[in-house]
């Protein structure tokens, strides 16, 4: 194969054969020359000031190289999230490197490095912080209330961002419902668990330049993030891309503490400094937000929606960090978009508490809403006796319909309907029975969720990075090498991206590498994030292939004698279309290109070829998509709930995607079932638990954090693709990941309360809550 | 005070001299380079450092590497026959159950260690034998299917 006909055939993954040998590539696994240790003392209190911090001692220690406290560094403050640009006027920039401000429990407050980690850990132990303890609030709530503890000057009630909108006129729209329902939806805090720590390992040499190797998913993000932070221009930080990192899920999507103390402490010692957090320090950073929302739906007795109202509120934590765009897509997109109804009205609240931070996680948002609306929309169908099949339908956008993100664009492709119509018939859904009517002690039933609306990327976002670029460099050997800046983070891009460029090529997948890189050496490139790199980077990869194969053709238009126009490549051979015995092996079209303008024979130096002829055969891309077009989800589960013990076990999961344009079969269902697998994990265990004296996390390790293992995933996962082919995407594809994630606590609730007959409106759903519900504690 | 520690890694008899509160996992990655066990969270919860130590799999953080001194172990390293790959390494590339493959490591150890003593599992050994290792990109879907495979059942 080398075609298009690639499109569409598992591949095996380039990097697979590495990483069950050993895995050399982790950025965990880089060591350098007299490498320096670092590590970080952190804050046991949830809101203080440091008053004094004497390193003395620790400066005494043998073998301690430098030490860092709020003095030693800049005080700039920034936002770390690095898909937006530091200059953007509504950034919120409230994070010091270290600070004399402590907001939440485990706050970095100093810094050591040393010349073994053992050391450093000691002489953590040896700095002395005279911490003076302030007031603390750790409900949202609480802190919007007049007299709460002030965490950030200037900011009135913690309220760290307000946005709100409103479609049509939600008074007539209520007005003309038969029936009006309102709850109420509480989610946890969640972290993404990627299994491999943050780690980074920074070097300053002489000149003041920084090289960075660090486990995240943004080479641009980490140096305009890091050159900010430390006041110094963007040209002085170079960002290796990591082969590969031990997973990211927007875990690793902005800039920690520890990548601007390495640096510091680099910069100090002219040694390279590495950082690698442990599990707990992974823990209290770079969480979910929890939110809370309330809800109000309108419909008409033949369960047309007529108005929607909510307001959410989102723990931030101790900074904003990602909260601030949550909260937007959250409103915009778990709970706006989804459905067609005319009049909408939403307010959100990002607020500070002294919770520990917030961060980027697949779904961003979205699996807070898509609970509420779609929990609320099962209530809705219970007591109206309406099918939830239908009922969706029936509110569903429509192919043809405007984007409601920006009616400028058409829903081109758009397979909602049919992603679930196929759902249900897979899953059995006419065989449901009503809700609480199963017999015995373990009840059964069947639940679904859908997102209807999502993205491809972030085009059209504001203050939100979306371009991206490639280069495609042909070699001797007919192989191609793809440099780009997107990092595979474990999804699989890396597989999806060489399939597209040997598709456009027309060579095998196995003749394409996707190569190193680094901020220096290709075009920027957004964030692996938002669902965006099949789409986004897969256009760029595609067209600088392209432009790669346009060079192909105008040297072996000279060599055929035809117009490079008649021209075709496929399985490595240039052929005039319809002639195929009018053909050359792309190796000498190469070959032609490379060699020397004179060739010296036998009877003396002659002209090869003609020198336009001449050169390596490339192309390049620096691009925007076109558009940001939506997929579409629909998952059904199928539970068991014992109502003696009150657990829950998922029996089986079918799942239904629109996708656009299936690239990779084996690598698509490998990101549905490791996305259920996390939604599964929020829809019924994990939770990080808080003193609420002290805000401390009691459960930053995975013995008491619960995520699934192999026994409590489901036995069954079944993936429907739909391929709806989108116009705008490279061979007809879209995106894939996020939704995965958002759907499965919708359709894991909605699957217990057609079991037990009771609703759970709180995440997780554990056994205590079940138990609850059922009125038995 | 460091102490002389004797260990067979591979076949490869190691003589060393180790702190004693140095792991296994520290020994083998910092002292013997041996990167294919990885660390994921140093409190014996993940499985990302399972290796075998007597034919045993244990979790690398959680043994003192002197309590283990004059045993054999075997680490991702040790597994297949020079360039030809053990089954299950083979199985995991084929059936496509490895993402980010940070766990993939440990988690091949563990399968490894129940095909020696259970050569043809049912689905349901097969998840309690890696119930010990955490994914969290695959579902264990696949690396189910690749046990299964390598296992021929």
């Amino acid at each position: 194969m080398g075609g298009a006909d690639l499109i569409g055939k598992s591949v095996t993954r380039p990097d697979a054969l590495d990483k069950v040998t050993g895995g050399r590539g982790y950025p965990v696994n880089v060591n350098l020359p007299g490498m320096l240790h670092g590590k970080l003392l952190r804050s046991p209190y949830a809101h203080a000031r440091v008053r004094r911090i004497d390193t003395s001692e620790a400066q005494r220690l043998p073998g301690v190289k430098a030490i860092l406290t709020a003095r030693d560094v800049p005080q700039i403050p920034f936002c770390p999230v690095y898909f937006v640009p530091s200059d953007g006027e509504t950034l919120i920039r409230d994070m010091l490197i270290l600070g004399d401000h402590v907001r939440f429990a485990g706050q970095p407050v100093a810094a050591v490095a040393a010349i073994s980690e053992a050391i450093a850990e000691a002489a953590l132990a040896l700095i002395d912080v005279d911490y003076e303890e302030l007031p603390a609030v750790f409900d949202p709530e609480q802190a919007m209330a007049d007299g709460a503890p002030q965490l950030h000057d200037g900011v009135a009630r913690n309220i760290a961002k307000n946005p709100s909108f409103e479609f049509g006129d939600v008074e007539a729209g209520f007005a003309e419902a038969d029936h009006i329902f309102e709850g109420v939806y509480q989610t946890q805090r969640v972290h993404t668990c990627y299994m491999e720590p943050r780690v980074c390992v920074i070097d300053c040499d002489r000149d003041g330049h920084f090289t960075v190797h660090s486990s995240m998913q943004h080479i641009f993000g980490l140096r305009e993030k890091l050159a900010y932070a430390l006041g110094i221009d963007e040209s002085r930080v170079t960002v290796m891309k990591p082969p590969y990192i031990g997973g990211g899920f927007g875990g690793k999507l902005d800039m920690g503490y520890i990548e601007p103390l390495a640096a510091l402490l680099s910069q100090k010692t002219r040694r390279p400094v590495r950082i690698e957090q442990t599990r707990y320090e992974d823990f209290i950073c770079t969480t979910r937000n929890p939110i809370k929302m309330w809800l109000k739906t309108g419909v008409k007795a033949d369960g047309t929606i007529t108005a929607r109202q909510a307001k959410s509120i989102l723990d931030s934590g101790a900074h904003a960090t990602h909260g601030a765009q949550v909260i937007m897509v959250h409103g915009l997109f778990g709970m706006t978009f989804p459905y067609r109804c005319p009049n909408k009205k939403w307010e959100g609240f990002t607020v500070y508490t002294n919770n520990i931070i917030g961060g980027g996680y697949r779904g961003y948002g979205a699996p807070q809403g898509c609970f509420a609306v779609e929990s609320q929309i099962d209530e809705i169908c219970e007591k109206l006796g309406l099918d939830p099949i239908e009922f969706r339908i029936r509110n569903a956008l429509r192919k043809g319909d405007p984007h409601p993100f920006n009616p400028a664009w058409t829903l081109n492709s758009y397979g909602y309907e049919e992603a679930l119509r196929r759902g249900a018939e897979r899953i059995g859904w006419a065989t449901r029975k009503p809700a609480g009517s199963s017999s015995g002690v373990r009840k059964r039933g069947i639940g679904v969720g859908t997102q209807g609306i999502w993205v491809s990327g972030c085009m059209g976002f504001p203050d939100i990075y979306e371009h991206t670029g490639a280069i495609v460099k042909l070699n001797r050997d007919g192989t191609a090498d793809v440099a780009t800046g997107t990092v595979d983070i474990g999804s699989g891009a890396i597989t999806a991206l060489s399939q597209i460029a040997a598709a456009e090529l027309g060579i095998g997948v196995d003749k394409v590498r996707l190569v190193s890189a680094s901020t220096d050496t290709v075009p920027f490139d957004a964030p692996t994030h938002a669902s965006r790199v099949t789409y986004s980077s897969g256009l760029a990869i595609k067209a600088a292939a392209a432009e790669a194969k346009k060079r192909v053709f105008e040297i072996a238009a000279g060599l055929l004698e035809a117009n490079p126009d008649d021209l075709e490549m496929i399985d490595a051979q240039v052929r005039v279309k319809g002639s195929p015995q009018s053909s050359l092996a792309l190796t000498e079209v190469i070959r032609v290109a490379e060699t020397p303008f004179i060739k010296d024979t036998l009877a003396g130096p002659r002209p090869s070829s003609p020198p336009q002829y001449k050169g390596t055969i490339m192309g390049s891309s620096s691009l925007a998509p076109p558009e940001n077009p939506s997929p579409a989800a629909a998952m059904f589960a199928e539970v068991e709930v014992d109502t003696e013990t009150g657990q829950v076990k998922v029996l089986r999961c079918v799942y239904a995607h629109d996708l656009g344009r299936l690239i990779n079969p084996n690598g698509a269902e490998g990101q549905v079932e490791g996305g259920i697998q996390q939604g599964l994990g929020y829809a019924l265990m994990e939770n990080l638990v808080f003193d609420q004296d002290n805000g401390a996390c009691l459960s930053a390790d995975f013995l008491d954090y619960k995520m699934p293992t192999a026994v409590e995933m489901p036995r069954v996962i079944e993936s429907i693709f739909v391929e709806t082919n989108e116009p705008s995407g490279p061979f007809g594809a879209k995106s894939l990941s996020e939704q995965c994630v958002t759907v499965p606590a919708a359709a894991i609730a909605a699957a217990v309360y057609n079991a037990i007959g009771v609703r759970i409106t709180e995440l997780p759903i554990t056994p205590e809550r079940v138990l609850r519900a059922l009125g038995k504690l | 005070m460091k102490k002389t520690l004797v260990l067979t890694v591979n076949g490869e008899r190691h003589e060393l001299q180790v702190s004693a509160d140095a792991t296994l996992l520290r020994v083998l990655r910092d002292e013997l380079g041996l990167y294919g066990t990885k660390r994921g969270c140093d409190t014996s919860a993940c499985g990302c450092c399972t290796v075998h130590v007597d034919g045993n799999s244990v979790y690398a953080c959680a043994v003192y590497a002197l309590s283990v001194d004059g045993s054999a172990v075997t680490t991702i390293e040790g597994l297949g026959n020079g360039d030809r790959l053990d089954p299950l390494q083979d199985a995991f590339i084929r059936a496509g159950a490895v993402q980010c493959g940070y766990c993939t490591c440990g988690m091949i150890m563990s399968a490894r260690e129940l095909l020696a003593g259970t050569p043809k599992p049912d689905e349901e050994q097969i998840r309690h034998a890696i119930a010990g290792n955490l994914c969290r990109c695959t579902g264990y879907t696949k690396i189910v299917d690749a046990i299964k495979m390598a296992a021929g059942s």
